[in-house]
Formats: structure tokens, sequence, C-alpha cells
């Protein structure tokens, strides 16, 4: 019985995404649900919530499905994460999708079962659950991508998506099973064990590394491996999009703290001279940097924040590179910055959602033109989501970034910081160049005219995460005491 | 009932306060989005509800400190309420200094919550029938709720960091409201004027700040009272070097710049001025008053509400809430009352001359600002703090009062500079009986009329100004002595009463002025002409034929009548509390423990027996005496004002301008203080920016910017290429990056960490995936062993003045090898300059200890 109530977040889960399904299917209306998915989720992320308060160690028989599934913290904070993110997508489908008459209901099922996923992939403890979770996280958001048929740049958008995707569960597919062949175990402790134990030379192991950090930094979209990203976000219809961006990043984040930490934790692992983090450094700064300098170039806002998704991924990278030296500080600090990504992510998708309607989408920056004058109470949460993406206070996005470089600065990462810090000042242009547009200037004559579109759910979306941003901005410790509580330590 | 309140919020944890802050929020937030949606009527009840459940919530919480103070005798005790912990700095050698969003009420905050309520309260009712035909009602509304809500947290605020807030919240809030008929240039231009000068106060306010944080390691009330000793130190270092700056060296063609001794000021000085000059912003005391009388441009309720009653009076209760720092400098100290002994008397000369009915009151504002400064100044906070206490009542009453004229007049003549013209005003008393009994309750006590509010909380400052004076702390009295520290001199005292009464005389002959040219004599505004009109038929030029010569003309319209009664409540009640207030304070032995000293003792008890506030010998007992300079003020104020204006009906008056024309004017004009700074500050700054701007437009924007915005096009643009929407180039990409990953793990890199101490140099070789480590640490080019080991750590011995060069060999998993040669060396301490344990130092350091990629 306790264990059934630590793995009541999946449970609940995976028996409204079939509810869901089921109502789909045998239903008349559709209308309800994007409210019945927003429910299911929000149900699984207040059983996380309540599990939390309780307290795990409280519960006794967990090793019984360890170490196939871990359901400790760390485990626990992504499940509510993940479900935040999954229900403003879901609110901003529910506006969405029937707005553009894609109004099918496979979409929720979809939504709901690559959830599923993305929580196995951040409580499992084992190579197997693992890559299984993180195929059924992906598969759904390939269809999701796909999920406007008649248009062309969606179908080559999801096939770009799924081919180099596959591509990229090859590698680190192979790469989890030269490990399996260099050190005989699956589970990540195991494998840990035995790494420590000098297996660590083998060469075996050092290309297992090679191959896993590619397949790694693949799912976090970090450039050389970013070029899907554009592509995807902008073709796929934009609950989708949040989706990817928010639930599917923030599942490959905890994938690579749970490898990276607990398989590969050990001292000469996790060394400057030759172990991941001077990889994942190096990717960073490339990533931070080239995602910048394109985003600055984009006219559609669309792929302006699928490029500024990238140049996240590259923040994120800095605070999982400084866990080398302070793993509780950074790893919170992580946790932290995937929260206020989240919120601040899903919340700008959700409020240009609403800018627009069918016919009068807003795409690019000349669209928003002058709305904040015509529509304020549109403009001014994506306004506030644009701040945040920037970091600038009183927004979530100032803490978020703050705690990310104070934690890299604390482990003497200096030039890496100066980095990051030099391209989140290259990033505020693209950000703040929302805001001009929308209260600086005015649409030129005759160019069509956004109008916003009235739904309730993207209406909802945008003001959970409006306030989210604030409030996080405005008080962040609590949240913070959490994010320290909940990250991982090596090994 | 107070047990129940008790019970149910505990002085720790005293959620209260979140009503008292939340209610004008949530009105402003409500009018400020829906205000226009929801009509004239929803707005007013909303703004009224608002500030009303406010005001009844810091009732309750008055009630629940009194009863604790009664419970915890003599001590200074708060009701505290901590919302949320805001974050952590640190301070000197990184000490931790937690901020949190932390609210407290203590007799001090207490009684300034109850007046903004309550005040606020009256002045909002006034407003909802004074601004009914507005436009922008809502807006108003709104921005008046977020005044009173910025207002409370600048006063309950525990700590510096959320004072500041609130200080700057009612700063954006004065501005929003100056500027409230926006269309009208000059109102935006004198906003902007405020803003600003308000920006130069704030900026001592924050070095304040950082100051405190230094020295104290504090910013919250009680830490910083804890330890406000470290800010006085007889130590040389303890010192706030002002020249040379910082304590440093001038050198090369700099030196003739170096003093023969360095000029120093305690520290408690530096934040001392520091703070004085925030509040001289925030205050309007020179040389910032500048923006307060140009405020006035903005609606009366404003002007009664923040520019009267509560805002500018934030400067004197930061001087009461940082007494403890205060006294610690007899130089600030005199400094404080010097500058309000100034400014009450330089404001009450302009007051003098002007015609205009609301800049007659805000001058009048200045000068009582600068008697509140006289009396926190000389060390009478008490006293200081009761006439921010009676101000509150008696000018917003004035300018309540001034508003309903003003309402009345417009009505008349529709026009907005004419309707505050006192020359059209005249026998209003007739027309308008409440508005006039409460204007001449409220007159009577700012002139000082004896046994009203005014004064008895002006008498108490005069009489403490001739009597106290501010000495050094006892305990470092001699030391700073010794340092030739500065000590206000004994004259101060009688020179300060002397200015005082001059500037209370003064006050008492124009507030006279102004009471008799509006209710007295015939009524002047039956005919009218615009500006224009006057002036083209000074120059001979009348334009208009069909008036003929006759330049005014008579308006047709009603009488100037009486106010509605949400006008005319507000001003009974002000003019109530106005005249019987100052029983709450009274001096002259009225009662054995007059109740405001009584209930704000604890507040100051420690400033006041620290010794150093030094009473002249014997000075007890001239308070009668002294007394007789508040009523000769007041006798002589207002006979020659009614001889003047009544009696010889302005002939006096008109004759002494004309005697004068060119002092006449300069008054009128202010002393063309604004044309002064105009020319010399102004001017300076305007130069400044303009090299600034010339040096950004030619070198920033032309060559950096063209330079850094080209690099960045042209990388964008060929990263672009890439995204070129094949399949195959991107698997290219990833094949690349695959590639580049593996070489990095197929190359090895053999690093190391020097540490040294006395010669024995320790090596240690960064770890890394698979890497067996070969040494040649005894330097004969030949590897020590023959094959690779585990072993990542060396030790080697240099004597003084040996150099030697340690090899190491990598080899990593895939069998690669590489090497890094390490050389030490130990040079001969050169024995001036005591270097030689850093020594070691100067040998490669491995890249780990940087860490950086």
């Amino acid at each position: 019985m306790p264990l059934a109530l630590a793995l009541s977040p999946f449970l609940v889960l995976g028996f409204g995404a079939l509810l869901i399904m089921l109502a789909e299917a045998f239903g008349s209306r559709r209308g309800g649900m994007a409210l019945g998915s927003t429910i299911v989720l929000f149900a699984t992320g207040l059983t996380a919530a309540g599990l939390w308060m309780y307290g795990l160690e409280n519960l006794k028989g967990l090793e019984a499905v360890a170490p196939w599934l871990l359901l400790d913290r760390f485990t626990l904070f992504f499940q509510m994460l993940l479900c935040l993110g999954s229900a403003l997508a879901a609110l901003t489908a529910g506006g969405y999708l029937p707005e553009h008459e894609l109004d099918r209901g496979e979409f929720y099922a979809l939504l709901l079962f690559a959830t599923f996923g993305a929580m196995m992939v951040s409580a499992s403890g084992d190579l197997l659950t693992l890559f299984l979770g993180l195929e059924t996280m992906s598969l759904g958001a390939y269809a999701m991508t796909a999920f406007r048929k008649a248009s062309p740049r969606a179908t080559e958008g999801a096939l770009k998506y799924f081919l180099l995707g596959s591509f990229a569960a090859a590698i680190l597919l192979y790469g989890f099973a030269l490990l399996y062949g260099a050190t005989g175990h699956t589970d990540l402790a195991g494998i840990s064990k035995v790494l420590r134990a000098g297996a660590v030379k083998d060469p075996m192991v050092v290309t297992s590394l090679v191959l896993i950090l590619v397949g790694l930094v693949f799912k976090v979209s970090a450039v050389p491996f970013h070029a899907w990203t554009p592509d995807a976000y902008e073709g796929a219809p934009t609950p989708a999009t949040t989706y990817m961006a928010v639930v599917v990043k923030a599942g490959a984040f905890a994938m690579m703290l749970r490898i990276l930490l607990t398989a590969f934790g050990d001292a000469q692992s996790m060394s400057w001279s030759a172990g991941w983090p001077p990889v994942l450094a190096g990717i960073a700064v490339l990533t931070m940097t080239v995602a910048n300098l394109v985003a600055g170039r984009q006219e559609s806002v669309k792929r302006m924040l699928a490029y500024s998704s990238i140049a996240h991924a590259g923040y994120l990278l800095v605070g999982v590179v400084a866990t080398m030296r302070a793993p509780q500080q950074a790893g919170a600090s992580v946790l932290f910055y995937l929260l206020g990504y989240t919120v601040s992510t899903a919340g700008a998708f959700a409020a240009l959602v609403l800018c627009g309607s069918r016919g009068r989408e807003t795409v690019s920056y000349e669209d928003l033109a002058g709305i904040g004058r015509r529509h304020p109470a549109v403009a001014l949460p994506l306004a506030f989501f644009a701040l945040s993406l920037a970091g600038i206070p009183p927004t979530v996005g100032f803490f978020a970034k703050w705690f990310v470089f104070r934690a890299a600065v604390e482990s003497g990462f200096y030039v890496l910081t100066i980095v990051a810090f030099l391209n989140s000042v290259l990033g505020a242009y693209y950000y703040i160049r929302v805001l001009v547009y929308m209260y600086m200037r005015e649409p030129a004559v005759g160019a069509p005219v956004a109008v916003p579109m009235r739904s309730g759910y993207v209406v909802a979306a945008v003001i959970l995460s409006a306030v989210m941003v604030i409030v996080l901005g405005v008080a962040p410790s609590d949240t913070l005491d959490v994010a320290v509580a909940a990250a991982l330590s090596p090994g | 009932m107070t047990n129940a309140l008790m019970t149910l919020f505990p002085p720790d944890a005293f959620t209260l306060v979140a009503v008292i802050l939340g209610m004008p929020l949530l009105g402003a937030l409500i009018n400020g989005i829906w205000g226009k949606r929801l009509g004239n009527n929803a707005v007013r009840l909303m703004a009224l509800t608002a500030i009303g459940v406010s005001f009844v919530a810091a009732l309750l919480s008055f009630l629940a400190l009194d009863t604790l103070s009664h419970a915890r005798k003599d001590e200074h005790v708060r009701l505290v309420w901590t919302a949320w912990e805001w974050m952590t700095t640190s301070g000197k050698d990184s000490a931790p200094i937690g901020i949190d969003v932390r609210f407290s009420i203590d007799a001090l905050s207490g009684v300034m919550m109850l007046v903004v309520t309550g005040v606020g309260f009256l002045i909002h009712l006034y407003a909802t029938s004074y601004m009914e035909h507005d436009e922008g009602f809502a807006r108003f509304f709104a921005y008046l709720n977020l005044f009173v809500f910025s207002m409370l947290v600048l006063i309950l605020g525990d700590n510096l960091p959320l004072l500041f807030v609130g200080w700057e919240g009612v700063g954006l809030c004065s501005y929003l409201l100056i500027g409230f008929w926006y269309q009208k240039a000059e109102n935006a231009a004198a906003g902007k004027k405020a803003f600003l000068a308000n920006r130069i106060g704030d900026f001592g306010l924050i070095c304040a700040m950082f100051l405190i944080a230094y020295y104290c390691g504090s910013l919250d009330w009680k830490g910083i009272a804890d330890h406000a000793s470290n800010l006085v130190s007889s130590h040389e270092a303890a010192q706030v070097h002002v020249w040379p700056l910082g304590g440093g060296q001038y050198t090369g063609v700099l030196s003739f710049l170096q003093p023969k001794s360095p000029f120093t000021i305690t520290a408690a000085t530096a934040v001392g001025l520091a703070l004085l000059l925030g509040c001289t912003g925030k205050s309007a005391q020179i040389p910032l008053y500048v923006w307060l009388p140009d405020a006035m441009a903005g609606p009366t309720p404003v002007s009664a509400l923040i520019h009267a009653a509560t805002m500018v009076t934030a400067g004197i209760y930061l001087v009461c809430r940082m007494s403890f720092v205060f006294v610690l400098s007899p130089f600030v100290m005199t400094m404080v009352a010097c500058i309000g002994a100034a400014t009450a008397l330089f404001a009450a000369t302009i007051a003098l001359v002007q015609n205009d009915i609301k800049k007659v009151l805000a001058y009048s504002t200045v000068s009582q600002l600068g008697f509140m400064f006289l009396g926190v100044g000389v060390g009478a906070f008490t006293a200081g703090f009761f006439h921010v206490f009676t101000h509150a009542f008696f000018k917003a009453c004035l300018f309540l009062g001034a508003g309903s004229v003003i309402h009345a007049m417009h009505a008349r003549i529709h026009d907005g500079d004419l309707s505050q013209d006192l020359r059209k005003m005249g026998g209003l008393r007739k027309y308008m009986p409440l508005t006039h009994w409460t204007f001449l309750g409220a007159t009577a006590a700012i002139i000082g009329l004896p046994g009203t509010s005014g004064f008895f909380s002006k008498d108490e400052i005069l009489f403490k100004a001739f009597i106290n004076r501010s000495e050094y702390h006892p305990a470092l009295k001699g030391t700073l002595e010794r340092l030739h520290a500065f000590q206000p001199p004994t004259w101060l005292g009688p020179v300060l009463y002397g200015v005082g009464v001059a500037a209370a005389t003064m006050t008492a002959f124009y507030m006279c002025r102004l009471y008799f040219r509006t209710f007295w004599g015939e009524f002047n505004g039956w005919k009218v002409g615009t500006p224009s009109e006057v002036a083209a038929q000074e120059h001979g030029e009348h334009g208009h034929k069909d008036h003929g010569n006759d330049h005014l003309q008579i308006v047709a319209g009603p009488a100037p009548k009486e106010s509605p009664w949400p006008m005319t409540v507000p001003l009974v009640i002000l003019a109530a509390f106005s005249v019987f207030a100052g029983f709450l304070n009274p001096g002259f032995h009225i009662f054995a423990l007059p109740p405001m000293e009584h209930w704000l003792e604890p507040v100051f008890k420690d400033v006041m027996e620290s010794g150093t506030i030094a009473v002249r010998a014997g000075g007890e007992h001239l308070e009668f005496p002294l007394a007789a300079g508040g009523v000769g003020a007041f006798l002589v104020g207002t006979s020659v004002a009614y001889w003047m204006y009544i009696a010889q009906k302005r002939k006096p008056a008109d004759a002494i301008a004309a005697a004068f024309p060119r002092l006449h004017r300069l008054m009128l004009e202010k002393w063309r203080i604004d044309e002064l700074y105009e020319a010399t500050v102004l001017a300076a700054v305007d130069s400044l920016a303009e090299t600034a701007a010339a040096f950004d437009q030619w070198i920033v924007d032309g060559i950096l910017a063209k330079v850094s915005s080209a690099v960045v096009v042209a990388l964008g643009a060929a990263l672009r290429v890439l995204q070129n929407g094949v399949v195959h180039v991107y698997a290219a990409m990833m094949v690349v990056g695959l590639t580049s990953i593996g070489w990095f793990f197929v190359v090895p890199h053999p690093e190391a960490v020097v540490t040294e101490t006395a010669g024995d140099y320790v090596i240690v070789a960064g770890p890394g995936m698979g890497y067996g480590y070969r040494w040649d640490a005894d330097g004969n080019g030949r590897p020590d062993t023959e094959t690779f080991s585990d072993q990542a750590t060396v030790r080697v011995h240099l004597d003084l003045g040996k150099s030697q060069v340690v090899r190491l060999e990598v080899k990593n998993a895939f069998g690669f090898t590489a090497g890094r040669e390490i050389s030490l060396s130990r040079p001969k301490p050169e024995p001036t300059l005591e270097l030689g344990s850093l020594g070691g130092q100067i040998a490669p350091m491995g890249r780990q200890n940087g860490g950086q990629n």
C-alpha cells in the first residue's frame, strides 16, 4: 500500500490518460477534453505535492521498484514541474486547437502519455526504464508536432525531428549497450559502483560516455545538435511547441542529471581534464552564443522563441557544469531555472496564441506592432514573459539566472559565467524587441492586423503563468528551498 | 476585546498588517484595471472601503499595541509580521545580511499609520466630490489608493530597503498625481521636476544604505540600533576618508593634491549626511525644495494628502526612525537644524507676497517642514514629530478649504488659474460659512493662537531649539575632541530660536493675509478677464472693441456657494483636530506626563539617555519666558496683517510694494532660485550631457556599436546559412559534434596543480577518465618509472634560489600519451619586500585551479 501511494502520481496520470482516451473514443463532445486533461495533470501534480509534504521517508517498501524507478524528492519535483508544463500546454491547446480547426481528441491522449513518459524518465534509475520513458515521451512529441497534417511545413518539421531524434536515440542506445558491456550493469547505481572500482579506465566506458553525451545534448537541443529545433518548433501547432520547449526539455534535463550525476559521478568522470563537465561547458558556450546570435536575426516570434529555448538550454548547461563542484547548490539552481523557464516560455507561447486568431495569427514581430495600445490586457502578460526570459527583475527569470550564475561563480567558473552573462545581454535585444513592437510601433498601413482570440483556456494559462512569473520573481526563497531539497547528489 | 485581538494576532505574527496594507493595494488594482468599466459609483465605493477598512484595522492595531506596551512596561514594543524572506546579501567580511519583507508597528509608525489612513480617508471622501466631474475619476483613485499603500509600506517597513520601496512608491504616485492633468505641458513638467529632485535625494538614501550595511552589518531597525556604535570609533581605520578619497596616496604630478594630514569624518557623519540628502529631497528642504511649490499643479486633494500631510513628512519620519544614528554626529544634527531653520525663514519670505492661494500654502508647507527639521535637528524628536502630527491636520484642512474655495470660484469663473487667484476672491465668508469657519480654525492653529495644536507643537520646538545642544557620545568625547572634531557653537541655540521666531511672525502675517483676502472684504470675482486680456490692456493694445475700455467682463452666473457635504464633513473634522489636538502634547506642565510624549518615550528613550543631547544650564526653567517669542510672533504677525488688509484696506501693502519694487518683484519671483539653478547646475549638467552625447554619437554609436553590430550581423548571417532546412546538413552537424566530443576524449590533457609550503612542492595531476601518470620528478630528463600508474601526486623539495623542471606524462584509456613540463623555481627572498612566501606561485598553475574550459 505505501508503494501504491508512492506511485500514485504515475497511477493518477496513467488512469487519467486512459479515461481521456476512452472519453475521446466514445464521447460525442470534444469541448471538455482540454479541461479533463488539465484536471488530470493538476491532480497528478497535487498528488506529487502531497507526497512531498508527507515525506517519502515515511513510506516503507519503496525499494521494491528500485532501481527501475527511484522514488525520491528529485522525482517528485520533476513530477510537479512536468505536470505544470503539460497543463499549461493542454490549456493552450484547449483554445488553439478549436480556433484552428484541429480539434481532434488524440492530441490530449498523446500529451498525457508523453508526460507519463517524461515522468518515468525523471524517476528512472535504470538504463532500460530510462530509454522506455524517453521513447514514450519522444513518440508523443513527434506525433504532436505532425498534428497539422495538411500543412507541409508541419510534416516537414516533424519528419526532421523524427529522423534526427531517431538518429540520436540510436546513438544513445549504442552508448547504453557499450556501458552495459563494460560494466555488466544497466542500473545507474550499479554502473557507478563498477566505475569507481576501476572500470572507468576501460576505453569502452569512455566511448559510451561520448555517445551518451551526444544523445543527451540532442534531447536538450544544444548546439550543434539543435538544427531540428527551429523547424520543428515553427511547424508544430503552438501547444505542441510549448510542450516540446517545456516538458521535453525538462525531461531531458532530468535524464541528464540522473545519468551524469548518478552513473558518472566519480572523480574521473567529473574531472576537468577528461570528463563530461568540460564537454558540456564547451557546448554551453557554443549553444548560448550561436542561439543568441541567430535569434536576433529572426523575423518570426515563434522561431525566435525556438532559438530562445536553445539559448536557455545553454544557461542550464552552465548550471549542470557547476554541479561538478557544488552539486547541491548548482543542482538546485538548475531545477529552479527549469521552473522559471517553464512558466516564462509556456506563458510566452500562450500569450502569443492569445494575440492572434484564425487567419490573423501573430507570427512575426510586425504582427505585434501596436498591440500594446489596442489590446493592453493581452500585451501586458506577454511583456512580462519577455522580460522574464530576458532575466529582468522583478520576474522569475532574473532570479533563475542569478542563482545559476552565482552557483557557477562560487564554483570558480568565472570565464563561463562571463560568457553566459554577456550572452544574456545579447539575448535581451530580441526579447526587448517584442516590447518595442508592442508598445512603440504602429502596424504598417494596409498590413493585416492581428485580432486576439477569445478563449478561457488560454487566458487561464496566461494568468497562471503570469502569476507564477511575478510571485516567484518577488519571493523566490521558499521555492528555492524546495529545489535545494530536490537536488541530486553525485554517486 | 483586546485579549481576543492579541490571541488572534500575536505580536510576532501580526497578520492584521496584511489587511492594512492589502486593502489600499486591492483598491488600486481594481480601480486601475476595471475602474472605467465599473463606473464612478463603484470606484467611489471601492476607494472609500479600501481606506476605511485600512483605517479600522489600523485603529485595532493601535489598540493592540497599547495593550502590549502596558503589559511590557517601558519597553520599545513592536508588532511584527514577516511576509516572506526577500533576499540575503552580504556585508563586511561577507557576513550575511538577511533582508525580509517584514513590517512592524511601534509607537512611532503606529501614530504615523493612523494619520495616513485617517487623514487619508477624509481626503478620499473629499475627493469623491471634488473630482466628481473629472474624466480620469477611476485613474485618480487608483493612484491615490496606490499612494496610501506605498506610504504605509514606507512607514511600516521594518528595514531600510523596504522603506526605500515605499519611498520610491510614494515618489512615483506623487509624480503621477502632480501630472494628473498631463494634457497641460506645465503640469507634466512639474511632475518631472518633482521626480528628478527626488532622485537626487534617493541617491543619498541609497548611499546611506550601503554605508549602514557595511558598518552595521544589518539593515533592519533593531539591527542598526544594536550596531550603531560601529559608526563612531576612535580608530583611525573606522573613519571615512574624505580627502584623499578613500585614504589613497597621490603621487607623481598629482602629488600637490596630497594634504598634510588626511581629512576624515566619522562613519556616522557620512551616513547622517547621506540620509539628510535623502530627507531634504523628500521633505522639500533647502536646496532641494524647489519641486514642492510646482507640485501644486496636481488636484487639490493630492496637495492636501501627499504634499502637505503625509509624503513630505517622510523625511522627518526617517530622521526620527534613525535618530540613534543622527545623534552620533553633532555635525549632522547641526546641519539638520540649520537647514530646517533656514528653510523655515526663506520659504516664509516667499509666501508673504504670493497671490495664488495654493502657492501661499505650498511655501507655508515648506516653511513648516523647516520647523519640523529644526525640531528634530536639536534633538527634540518628540516635538518635531508632534509638529508632523498637528501639521497633518491643519495643513490638510487649509488645503481642503482652499480646494473648497477654488471649487466654488471655478463654478463661477471657469478658469483654472484665476479661480486660485487671491485678487479675485474676498468676502467669501458670506457665501461659504462652513469653509470659512473651518479655515479660520486651521489658520488659528498654524499661526499659533495659544491653546491650539499648532501653538503647542511650534512652541515646544522653539523652546528646545534654544536650550538643546548636540554633543558627542560621552564614551567618545575625549578622543574626538582631541581630533578637533566639530562642536556646535554656544550661540547657535539663541540664533536658531531667533530665526524660528522670525519665521513664525511671517507665518502669522502671510496666513492672516491669505485669510483676510479670501474671506473678508468685498467679493472681487464678479468681473473677470483672461490673463492675456489683462496683459494686452496693460500695453494699450486692446483688440476687443466690443467691450470698450473695460477689459474686465462681468460674468453672469451664480454667486459662489458652499460645497456639498462630502467636502465639508472632512473640513469640520480636520478643523476640530487642528484646534484641539494640541492637548495631546501640551507643554507648560499642564499635564504631568503629556500623552504623546509618554507614548513615544520608549522609541526615543535610548537616544535621550545616551547623553548626546545636552541641555543648557537652567534651561528647564526658561519654558515660560521663551514662550513669549511664539506668542509675540502670533500677536505681531496677526495685528500687522489686520492693520494692512482690514483697517487700511491693503494700502500699506501696496505702498511697500511700490517703495521697493525690485525687492517685491524678486520675492514674487521666489528669489529666482529656479533661474539660479537653471543657470548653474542645470547648465553644467547640460554641457556635460552634450559632451557625453557627442562621445556617444561619434565613439560609441559611430565606431563601437557599428563594429560590434556588424560582427553580430555577420556571424548571425553566417550561422543562418547552416540552418538551410536540409536534413543531411543537420545530420552532418551532429556528426561533427560527435567527432569533436570524441576528439576531446581521445587526446589526453595533462594538467597539474602546484602548491608550495616552505620549499616543499606538491604537484597533483588532474584526474581524467582512464588516465595513468608517469613522472620525471628528479629532473634528469628520463621518466622515473617505465610504466604508467595511478600515482597522481609527487613531492619535490627545492632550496632557496634553486629551480627545477618536473615532467608529467599522461596516458589515457585509448593508449594515447601526452606530456607537460612544470618548471619550479624558488627565488631568494628580497629582504625589503618580504615576498619570499609567494615564490612558488610563479610556476605555471594547473588550469584546474581556475576551472574554466
